[in-house]
């Protein structure tokens, strides 16, 4: 793997040049906390870098919340999303086969994902509900991006994923390659810090491999428990990494426009003439785990979670996913 | 024309008429702006313009390029505007989508038909396709009921197919009213009357949940095997891509894992009768 070097300050204002061809987004502190920003030069220095983790996930600069997907407009400014965590940077990934599968390829998310350099970063440090390494997803990304970024006390230590990485990088003259091996030994450092705080904070949560024969055989009443605290907000989906389903919506002229969905909203699975399979909440909530964790890897190359603890965050009825896993854990 | 890059763009079709074929459903004759061909058991999405889409099996057979029929029953938001619609405008289809009938299995086989109420639209597409390969198969059987007579939808087919050889097709309605001297009860009550070699048979069952739940339960006791049950699986198919989620049934997408599944493939799930 090719390491690339620079000082911060030159990064800065090669950010600013690059500002000129490119929207950049990235993560940016503020009063409400850390999330992805539109960033203008002024923000440059408020960039932040390696903490953990944006309120919204990655999901939604790929999937609009609500779009027309017949309007042919697809063309869009090239962008830059700069620090992004691994655990968006793999949901990513689950986007990537459900969206650009070879029959139906949806080209509004394939353009986007053509018009963007993803720089991941590696986490230094995690928030509370963090647990991405109970899923075997690492703090720091190794594909899927196309650089990942790291801000080693005031030099921007740059790591090269993919083909459009080594591109973008060679079109930055001041970039060095990195030939001193203390910044490989930081990083290596930093990554078992975050490692062994995962592994503390994450104790007892069952093995990924073991969640979707949990979630098989809990109980009904295991189900209701939970389902009384949840208000059918859908706020678990919304800021979901992977969550994707979406409605699609009719306007005049034969105009389809799209729109994010959640299974947890009444009505989700209801038919013409009244039958509705996830009638009742505690289906409904159920159906979101045996989405992720069941039928999901089913279908695709992994579960429908990434442990980015997200969903407990947004949670107005306080439901916290990991403590029904520890719960089913310890009933088995 | 329709945009092949854009899996959501619908191709237009004219609606040249409209057949009324029971007090609560209508067929929908359309001319595709472009070549529109599908397998039968395929579904698309027809859409009427600003108003919403939903997923139908044509009804028409798949021989029959240049126009295609789509039967629909009144029992939506979506539906109450179709029946309204006037021949000469414009609808949209997108697909075809899924898995249709594997028709190729029923090769040298006994085929039983098992449909109710609207069930009988892609099954009747099924029977053009069997009609045209009646060579390959042995028997055809149609067992179909409606709530009423009145109800009962393409009343020329049976005569017609009764006049087919090798094809055989009997109906009951619910509920009888005076004018009605056939068999009276449920679809599956037809069940009894008729001659099948069980196993050298496939069933196909189409029709509302409740008749396909206990059509597959009286196939099961009769001695069909659970692989040998064909069911057409109605959910709320919305994309039609395998993407929007809302016809999820266990780890199927109905729209592209079916809308045909063998009822081996799916009885796992407890979700599908409902």
């Amino acid at each position: 793997m090719q390491y690339k070097c620079i000082t911060k300050d030159i990064w800065d204002k090669t950010i600013e040049q690059l500002l000129l061809s490119y929207n950049i987004f990235a993560c940016v502190e503020n009063e409400y906390g850390l999330d992805y920003e539109f960033i203008r030069p002024a923000d440059i220095l408020k960039i932040s870098y390696n903490k953990p983790k944006p309120a919204t996930s990655l999901k939604s600069f790929f999937l609009p919340v609500k779009e027309n997907v017949t309007s042919g407009r697809v063309d869009e400014k090239p962008r830059i999303i700069l620090g992004i965590p691994n655990c968006d940077i793999e949901g990513l990934g689950l986007l990537d086969e459900i969206y650009l599968d070879l029959e139906f390829n949806d080209v509004f998310y394939g353009k986007r994902r053509e018009n963007t350099i993803l720089i991941a970063y590696d986490c230094f440090g995690i928030q509370e509900h963090c647990h991405c390494m109970s899923y075997n997803i690492k703090p720091y990304s190794e594909d899927i991006a196309d650089l990942t970024v790291n801000n080693l006390n005031g030099i921007i230590v740059l790591r090269i994923l993919s083909a459009k990485g080594e591109d973008f990088v060679k079109k930055i003259p001041t970039m060095q390659s990195l030939e001193d091996n203390n910044f490989y030994a930081v990083i290596e450092m930093e990554r078992h810090a975050t490692e062994a705080l995962l592994r503390i904070s994450n104790a007892g949560l069952p093995d990924y491999k073991k969640t979707g024969e949990l979630i098989i055989k809990a109980k009904n009443d295991m189900w209701e428990k939970y389902a009384a605290h949840c208000v059918s907000c859908g706020a678990c989906a919304t800021i979901c990494p992977t969550c994707t389903c979406f409605l699609l919506i009719d306007k005049k002229g034969f105009v389809k426009v799209k729109q994010m969905d959640a299974c947890q909203y009444p009505g989700f699975e209801r038919v013409a003439g009244g039958e509705d399979a996830l009638f009742e909440l505690h289906n409904r909530f159920r159906n979101r785990y045996m989405c992720k964790y069941v039928w999901r890897p089913e279908k695709f190359s992994s579960l429908a979670c990434t442990g980015c603890g997200r969903c407990i965050d947004a949670c107005i009825g306080k439901i916290n996913k990991n403590e029904i896993f520890m719960e089913l854990e310890k009933s088995n | 024309m329709q945009d092949k890059r854009n899996i959501y763009t619908p191709l237009r079709a004219i609606l040249t008429d409209v057949i009324e074929e029971s007090p609560s459903i209508k067929t929908f004759v359309l001319v595709p702006e472009d070549k529109f061909a599908f397998k039968t058991g395929q579904f698309i999405e027809l859409s009427v313009d600003g108003v919403g889409e939903a997923p139908f099996t044509p009804s028409s057979s798949p021989l029959v390029t240049e126009k295609l029929e789509v039967t629909v029953m009144k029992t939506g938001y979506v539906t109450e505007y179709m029946h309204m619609l006037k021949p000469g405008v414009f609808m949209g289809i997108r697909g075809p989508y899924g898995r249709g009938y594997p028709v190729e299995t029923f090769f040298g086989k006994e085929v039983l038909i098992l449909g109710g109420g609207c069930g009988l639209a892609p099954i009747r597409s099924l029977l053009y396709t069997l009609e045209s390969i009646k060579d390959k198969l042995l028997k055809v059987i149609l067992c179909y009921g409606s709530k009423t007579a009145a109800d009962c939808i393409y009343k020329p087919l049976f005569d017609r197919l009764n006049s087919t050889e090798k094809f055989e097709a009997y109906r009951t309605v619910d509920k009888a009213d005076e004018d009605w001297d056939g068999s009276v009860g449920v679809a599956t009550t037809l069940l009894n009357m008729i001659n099948i070699n069980i196993n050298n048979s496939v069933a196909v069952v189409c029709g509302p949940p409740v008749m396909m739940k206990f059509g597959t339960i009286r196939l099961l006791e009769m001695g069909y095997s659970d692989d040998q049950i064909y069911l057409s699986m109605e959910k709320n198919m919305s994309c039609g891509l395998g993407k929007c989620g809302h016809c999820m049934m266990g780890e199927f997408f109905v729209c592209r894992d079916g809308p045909v599944f063998t009822y081996n493939e799916i009885k796992h799930n407890p979700e599908i009768w409902k």
